[in-house]
């Protein structure tokens, strides 16, 4: 099983769960991040660290599709390796229902200079 | 294009400086401590060898020492055909093995709201990180008693823990913080001793609480650290939840808390 990061991620980033990962497998987009499927040792640390709560074990239902989805984008975007500030629009967005079509980017992160 | 990810950490060796089996199936030993590695009694790490190819293979294991301790303590199972135990049981002192150094974990004091009692409930080789919480200071500053429940199948299997629950009261470091604070109770589920049986059917009939007489679990009053396989693990949560209590978590302490890295 897995570990997976869903849509409530989406613009707001929160990024605390990078920091209690035993094995960095956090990938990061512009606005997002993704748990890399065969990374993810199951350990469940970060499911509760997630402000949003959009951290959830594949084992809940319907989770199929988001295995699929963090597999793809951990395999383009770079990992992070300690957490950072969010993103502004963080606290206004969460909880925002369908952002996965409103506000989701594709790009990875811009990488640290 | 110039994108570069990020190197990973690259293997961190320490050596190993101790190796003691305790059955055909349990081994603990000691390494060295990265000097900057510091840690919270209960968390884990990520430990292993490298394969044959090169590659680093990694298990979560908990830190069975202190965070005082200069050294590293973990305690194993050896499963004959397991990738990482197989070769695993075979290290000597001077050996060296992988270790990570980003210790996580929600077995913490840390996930748990203040309370009067400490439970630590534990199968097989989940009493490790208790091994460190109880020789902990602030574990017996916190708590007025603390509980330590462990099933095993056999009595030997008890011996670890039981090593260092009994040599808690003489401990120079802690033993007068501990005083009367310890209660032990340790199962077996496949070989006769004084208690028989799984710790969840204990507290779910009582027993448990009659034998060392303390009372039921409260949301006021008691604490519970959860680690142990997972139908242990579902059972005690599930009496969690019959008792009103929440699990914990460090962004929000609660009242019970539960490894789910452990796999026996």
């Amino acid at each position: 099983m897995t570990y997976v990061v869903t849509d409530n991620c989406i613009a707001c980033k929160y990024t605390d769960c990078v920091d209690v990962c035993p094995v960095d497998c956090f990938y990061e987009g512009e606005n997002m991040l993704v748990i890399h499927p065969d990374e993810c040792i199951d350990c469940g640390v970060c499911e509760p660290e997630c402000p949003a709560d959009a951290i959830r074990p594949d084992t809940e239902p319907d989770m199929e599709k988001w295995v699929t989805f963090n597999q793809k984008y951990a395999e383009r975007w770079p990992v992070l390796l300690s957490s950072k500030e969010p993103l502004d629009s963080a606290e206004e967005l969460d909880g925002t229902d369908g952002k996965l079509e409103t506000h989701f980017s594709e790009k990875p992160a811009e990488e640290a200079a | 294009m110039n994108v570069q990810t990020p190197t990973k950490v690259m293997p961190d060796a320490q050596t190993v400086t101790a190796v003691k089996h305790w059955t055909d199936t349990l081994f603990s030993f000691r390494v060295s401590r990265p000097q900057s590695l510091r840690f919270r009694s209960g968390e884990f790490v990520m430990i292993g060898l490298l394969k044959n190819d090169g590659k680093p293979l990694l298990r979560a294991y908990s830190i069975a020492s202190p965070s005082w301790d200069e050294e590293l303590e973990f305690y194993s199972i050896k499963v004959p055909d397991g990738p990482l135990t197989s070769r695993l049981q075979k290290i000597i002192p001077g050996d060296e093995i992988i270790l990570r150094p980003k210790p996580v974990g929600t077995l913490v004091l840390d996930a748990l709201l203040p309370g009067k009692r400490l439970w630590m409930i534990a199968t097989g080789t989940g009493i490790a990180p208790f091994a460190s919480l109880l020789r902990d200071p602030e574990t017996w500053e916190n708590y007025d008693q603390v509980i330590v429940a462990h099933t095993c199948r056999t009595k030997k299997e008890l011996a670890y823990g039981s090593e260092i629950v009994e040599a808690l009261p003489k401990d120079p470091l802690i033993g007068e913080l501990v005083g009367n604070k310890l209660l032990y109770y340790p199962t077996t589920t496949r070989e006769t001793s004084d208690i028989q049986g799984r710790i969840s059917d204990h507290i779910r009939d009582g027993r448990v609480f009659q034998t060392l007489g303390i009372p039921e679990w409260t949301v006021e009053e008691d604490r519970v650290m959860i680690c142990g396989n997972l139908a242990l693990n579902k059972d005690i949560m599930g009496l969690c939840g019959n008792y009103g209590l929440c699990e914990g978590a460090n962004s929000e302490p609660k009242h019970f808390v539960v490894e789910k890295a452990f796999i026996d």
